[in-house]
């Protein structure tokens, strides 16, 4: 299927379609958009997701150690500009076992570092698994910073999506509020726009509408008798009434970051991915910039991930392709596409947010967030839990980069304890299977 | 410890309410008196009255004005006035005072005189609350299309071709099955993921609540993995929120209220079903029982479609159970009262919460509008819009997609055919919203209306969903919409024929609180509607739909004052009347009220005399007559838990609503029975009496008085004053004569051990003294009083029109009391001519006043 050119008169944007109402009510001020002085440099999250394991020689520099200066491989070549900002973990594995398969437990372990309750969900072999049974890291640091005022945010955490497939199991799950709680990535910019801003875009709806209903109230009274005009009289002043509250509240309301322009009329199909990735970045780091959240996460497809990328000029599913044995080479090179194309989309997040100064702060947002891009194998064709592609942008954690570092067969439920201790959680003994976390911390 | 309920103050508010429409019985006196009348009254009366009854500040300061009739403020004067010597003004003189202050300034006619009163009138209403939420309900299911034609338009959506045929609207579409009570329950085995590979058994299951243990669920699925799918549609009684839970150790999902999906018969892990999302969602198990449960909103009087998918994949057991807990309700099984096998479409509830209507007249009202209600009515009007946008391919029809890229010809021809592909649906979205404003409005649009229609909204600039989004927010919010009086462009003129439109509206708004059906259009379109016989003949129809019934509903809670009671009890005392004892009773009454409503006879006396309750197994124990209970125990098994069967009492101890155990309990104390509550509620509600405030605020505080003393004589010292006695005559020997009820209305005979005293004197409207001393001398002393039907009748009115029914002209309560007596108190009868009356207001009216309208009721 190709698609389809639009007229130009379609091309309407989300800023004129006003948009849903359930999310913010219209008069809700929204004073805490603005971004006050902070006495302490703002950190945040943002876990980006994608499957079916790498192409580990594709993927891994040749040289590992806290003095080497960090080179990338020709399929990470789009995060060169932010090399000196990168950080790639080799050794950590996810030593989780239990119900469920591979695909399974490398995605709703994934962030969890736990085991999966017992279920009924089969997958290709193994026992058949439910949800992952605890907390998963972006969400143990949402709390976090929730309980502080000054880190605390409209949303705490928001979970976009790309493609995810619409069903919720094991495979499509990765962000736990807690035990069988798993929380779903939003994957249709305009439900995450509506979340974001509805309230604004609903309040420029009511302006228009509300002058026409005046101006009917007006001509509807002149019918009446003194009586009945009374509460006519007492309906055009509750109009007048809303017309001013909005009015305050749009004011107040009033985001630093202007939102930005969706196309409402995509459509959430497969051949859309590369416009839609575009869209839900360019949201993600607004919501940064507007202070509405201080983690996200970014979920490409899920674990076992089908997609057909023929914007890449592959026909054949990603899935399928990742079993492909090591010397098949058109498969390694499509692969090589494949993930050549995710670490694009983490560069334009990391460009995204390096081009923003930091509210409030000094540097730019990119100094200030830390980017964690994960896969739920380490090899598609092995379908490994263990050297998981852990590669680390920014400055949100603090964590030396510019670097690579072999932690050799390190449990990664050390990894995210570092995390979080470096989000300033540092009452925290063990995350998730406590059995894994001896040790603490990793020393990165 | 008593709460220190100030009783008296309490029924304050209401005391103009239901005398006011009592015409005034004129029994002129003649008498010689030496001194002018008016010069006594100046003597006598003014310096607490004021010298016109306008009352004076600081000692009676309420204005004499009221419903009573001449011989009644005769009787009040000669026991109670003046107050500090009540002999002083007694007989002829006391009669020609009660005449002089009536002609001067208590009537209804001497203070229009005055210009003290406003005229009676119909006052220009907005929708209430339950008929916008009805209305916009309405509104949608409109362009509802049945679950066969919705399914068609969706799976369009998914093909991108559209479904050939039109499909009728509205809810009605010829299902092959016959409905029955329950669910029909589709048993699959499965393979995998595909839950639902084969089936095996489709029957209709009463009740979801099952545990297969180890075993498959029936012959011919595998024990190991099976699914089964329940469909139905779900019957709601009353308005609110609506809690349903599932517990289950496998996988689950429940569906309420959703749109039939094209995919929806297959069942699969991974497929999910398009568009709709789960009212709750346990698919994935986790190694035990889980229950999850979820709250949805639901108008009353509506079915709504219902479907539970279940699948079992290797656990060790297998269980499902489906219970929800309505509003006054506790948590139960769903069962086959409630469920049934019907096939629906999704009907839109507007959930967003409204202020409430104006009570001040003491029924709901649609008589001011403030900003909060202004809120109230935009969010709703945005969530509608929302509906609509999103489900235009089910409301509208699916868009046709642009071929022309696909096309092997040029770009530029490809292009223009996208235009004309979109030029189309701009035709069709705006075709629909002209539509959807006629429907709303009630009446067809003026050309020049579609004109202005068009030109605010659809501009070729803008995206014709967000056009259709504006012109819906904009339809909901205006005053054609809100106000239905105003949807006509000239008021209207009571001397010509009524307009059709109008009369439909009126007809749905008094009958379902919505807006007019596609019969009731129709019949308007055709000119239909202008003789009171046609509308009858459309009442009689509307009266059968489940909407009326469950306005009728609204009315007991007005009547009977059900809302907002607390029924809990001292637990020490009464241990066993807990939640689920409150929850049957309720349900008990309503029964028993629409049993006696919608019988052929639907007899008001019988509201008053029923000799019988219908009582749940878990009510008999604590009602039941022993002798009877063991009976019934000899008898039967035991019927299940939700049966109410009716249990027959002596006729001296039960009799109609006043002694029915919720009523009593609600009129009661928590550790004790509450005389004044009960007697208070009687006259206003029961034998037509009107109190007027209690002078003084008294505060009935238990530990106050003499703990060996029964309640009656607690009650009788703490209103031993006169200025309490000219309303406690009236109350207490009503409250008196319903002792025989404990706090839980359980029968006794006795109270503290000793017999219980419960016969009074009780002195009528009319100055008769009649003896009290238990519940069904109550009810024939209502039976037998004018102003007790008087007054029923003007509350149903009230209730059924948002109106004062006088206001529809000064006789109109004697002549509808009139033919309710005529015709054998036909409670059904009354609800289609006050209907009737409203819609027409002319003299079609007096028509249906004056003429049976039983001839409709075979039909």
């Amino acid at each position: 299927m190709k698609s389809v050119m639009k007229p130009r008169n379609r091309r309407t944007f989300l800023r004129e379609l006003g948009v849903g109402a359930a999310s913010v009510p219209f008069l809700s001020g929204l004073a805490s958009l603005r971004a006050s002085a902070p006495s302490r440099p703002a950190q945040r999250l943002v876990i980006m997701f994608s499957p079916n394991g790498t192409l580990p020689t594709e993927f891994w520099p040749d040289q590992f150690g806290p003095d080497t200066p960090l080179q990338l491989k020709p399929m990470l070549q789009a995060l060169e500009p932010f090399r000196e900002q990168t950080l790639i973990l080799k050794g950590v594995n996810n030593k989780i076992r239990g119900d469920g398969d591979n695909h399974m437990r490398g995605m709703s372990c994934l962030l969890t570092a736990r085991e999966l309750s017992p279920g009924n969900i089969q997958g290709g072999s193994d026992s058949p698994a439910g949800w992952a049974s605890g907390i998963s890291i972006d969400q143990q640091i949402r709390n976090h910073l929730q309980t502080d005022p000054e880190t605390q945010t409209r949303f705490g955490s928001l979970e976009f999506g790309v493609a995810v497939p619409n069903r919720a199991d094991p495979w499509t799950r990765m962000c736990y509020a807690g035990a069988n709680q798993p929380l779903a990535p939003i994957d249709d910019p305009r439900q995450m726009f509506d979340k974001l801003y509805g309230g604004a875009k609903e309040r420029q709806l009511l302006g228009s509408v509300l002058d026409q209903v005046s101006e009917d109230l007006r001509r509807v009274e002149r019918r009446l008798s003194g009586e009945d005009r009374r509460m006519l009289a007492e309906h055009m002043e509750s109009v007048r009434q809303l017309e001013r509250d909005i009015a305050a509240a749009a004011a107040q309301a009033e985001p630093l970051h202007p939102e930005p322009e969706i196309d409402p009329t995509i459509e959430l199909v497969n051949d859309n991915t590369p416009a839609i990735s575009r869209m839900q970045i360019d949201l993600l780091v607004n919501a940064l910039a507007n202070n509405m959240s201080r983690v996200a996460s970014l979920q490409y497809m899920r674990s076992v991930g089908l997609a057909r990328m023929r914007w890449l000029n592959i026909e054949e599913g990603h899935h399928g392709l990742s079993h492909e044995p090591d010397d098949n080479a058109d498969a390694h090179d499509k692969l090589l596409r494949i993930n050549a194309w995710f670490a694009g989309e983490l560069a334009y997040l990391a460009r995204r947010l390096a081009e923003t100064p930091e509210p409030a702060g000094e540097g730019s947002m990119l100094d200030h967030t830390q980017i964690v891009w994960v896969n739920e194998l380490g090899k598609g064709n092995s379908h490994t839990l263990s050297n998981i592609p852990f590669l680390l942008v920014g400055g949100g954690a603090g964590f030396p980069t510019n670097r690579a570092l072999d932690l050799k067969d390190a449990t990664h439920n050390r990894l995210w304890l570092s995390l979080a201790q470096a989000f300033g959680d540092h009452d925290l003994a063990t995350f998730g299977s406590p059995e894994f976390c001896d040790g603490g911390p990793l020393a990165i | 410890m008593f709460r220190s309920t100030n009783c008296l103050l309490s029924f304050a508010g209401f005391l103009t309410v239901v005398g006011l429409f009592e015409a005034a019985v004129l029994t002129r006196v003649t008498a010689e008196e030496p001194i002018p009348i008016g010069k006594l009254y100046e003597q006598k009366c003014a310096s607490c009255h004021g010298a016109d009854g306008q009352g004076v500040a600081g000692v009676y300061e309420a204005a004499l004005a009221g419903p009573r009739s001449v011989a009644e403020l005769t009787g009040l004067i000669e026991r109670t006035m003046p107050e500090d010597d009540p002999d002083d003004c007694v007989g002829a003189e006391a009669a020609a005072m009660a005449q002089y202050i009536y002609d001067a300034f208590y009537s209804a006619e001497a203070r229009q005189r005055l210009g003290l009163d406003a005229p009676l009138r119909l006052e220009l209403m907005r929708l209430t609350v339950p008929q916008f939420r009805n209305s916009v309900a309405d509104l949608l299911v409109h362009f509802t299309p049945g679950p066969a034609e919705t399914r068609a338009r969706l799976a369009a959506v998914e093909s991108g071709r559209r479904p050939r045929g039109g499909g009728r609207r509205g809810q009605q579409e010829a299902v092959a099955k016959p409905i029955e009570a329950g669910m029909r329950g589709l048993y699959y085995g499965s393979a995998g993921m595909n839950k639902a590979n084969e089936l095996a058994l489709e029957r209709v299951d009463q009740r979801i609540e099952f545990d297969f243990q180890e075993a498959a669920p029936v012959e011919g699925v595998p024990v190991e993995q099976f699914a089964i799918v329940w469909e139905g549609a779900l019957s709601v009684p009353e308005t609110g929120d609506y809690q349903f839970r599932v517990a289950t150790p496998n996988g689950a999902r429940l569906y309420v209220n959703f749109d039939p999906a094209p995919g929806i018969g297959k069942l699969r892990d991974d497929s999910g079903n398009k568009g709709q999302t789960a009212l709750i969602d346990a698919w994935v198990s986790s190694g035990s029982l889980q229950e999850a449960s979820a709250r949805v909103f639901l108008l009353g009087g509506r079915k709504y479609p219902i479907r539970l998918e279940f699948f079992k994949y290797k656990e060790p057991t297998a269980s499902i159970k489906l219970e929800w807990k309505p509003p006054h309700g506790i948590w139960s099984v769903l069962d086959g009262a409630s469920l049934s096998t019907e096939e629906l479409s999704r009907t839109f509830v507007v959930e967003t919460p409204f202020p409430p209507d104006d009570r001040s007249q003491g029924f709901e009202q649609g008589r001011s509008v403030s900003t909060q209600w202004q809120v109230a009515v935009t969010g709703a009007a945005v969530a509608t819009a929302d509906e609509v946008v999103k489900r235009l391919p089910v409301l509208v029809g699916p868009a046709r997609k642009a071929a022309g890229a696909d096309a092997a010809g040029e770009a530029g021809q490809a292009a223009e055919e996208d235009l004309a592909v979109e030029a189309a649906r701009r035709d069709e979205l705006q075709q629909f919203i002209a539509d959807f404003a006629r429907v709303a409005f009630r009446r067809p649009l003026a050309t020049d209306e579609q004109t202005l229609l068009r030109e605010r909204f659809f501009d070729d600039q803008t995206d014709p969903e967000l056009a259709v989004r504006r012109a819906v927010v904009w339809v909901l919010c205006s005053p054609e919409f809100l106000y239905p009086e105003l949807a006509r462009d000239e008021p209207e003129n009571t001397e010509q024929l009524p307009d059709p439109h109008t009369v439909a509206a009126r007809l749905a708004l008094s009958m379902w609180d919505s807006l007019p059906d596609q019969e009731l259009m129709q019949a308007a379109e055709s000119g239909e509607l202008v003789q009171h016989e046609q509308v009858q003949t459309h009442a009689w129809r509307m009266l059968a739909d489940p909407r009326a019934r469950h306005k009728l509903r609204g009315f007991y809670g007005h009547w009977l004052e059900l809302e907002d009671r607390d029924l809990a009890k001292d637990q020490q005392l009464f241990p066993q009347f807990d939640d689920a004892i409150i929850a049957d009773l309720r349900r008990s009454l309503e029964l028993f009220l629409d049993g006696v409503i919608w019988s052929e006879s639907s007899d008001y006396r019988q509201l008053l005399t029923a000799d019988y309750l219908l009582l749940s197994p878990r009510l008999r124990p604590l009602y039941q007559p022993a002798e009877e209970q063991a009976a019934a125990e000899a008898t039967d098994g035991g019927p299940s838990a939700e049966t109410f069967e009716p249990v027959v009492f002596s006729p001296h101890q039960r009799s109609g609503v006043m002694t029915h155990p919720y009523l009593l309990s609600a009129l009661a104390y928590h550790n004790n029975t509450s005389p004044i509550h009960r007697g208070v509620f009687l006259s206003r509600k029961i034998v037509g009496r009107t109190l007027n405030p209690p002078p003084v605020a008294t505060a009935f505080e238990n530990e106050q008085f003499d703990p060996h003393l029964t309640m009656r004589e607690k009650v009788t010292q703490l209103t031993s004053h006169s200025s309490c006695m000219s309303c406690h005559s009236v109350i207490n020997p009503l409250g008196f004569a319903m002792e025989h009820y404990d706090a839980v209305g359980r029968w006794r005979t006795e109270e503290n051990g000793k017999p219980l005293d419960t016969l009074s004197d009780y002195t009528s409207e009319t100055g008769e003294s009649v003896q009290l001393a238990n519940a069904r001398q109550v009810a024939e002393l209502a039976l037998s009083s004018p102003a007790a039907q008087r007054g029923f009748i003007a509350q149903v009115a009230q209730h059924w029109t948002k109106q004062f029914p006088v206001a529809y002209g000064p006789e109109t309560v004697d002549r509808l009391a009139a033919a309710f007596e005529t015709e054998q108190f036909h409670v059904q009868n009354l609800l289609v001519r006050i209907a009737t009356i409203d819609a027409l207001r002319n003299e079609q009216a007096s028509l249906a006043l004056a003429t049976s309208p039983t001839s409709a009721m075979g039909e």
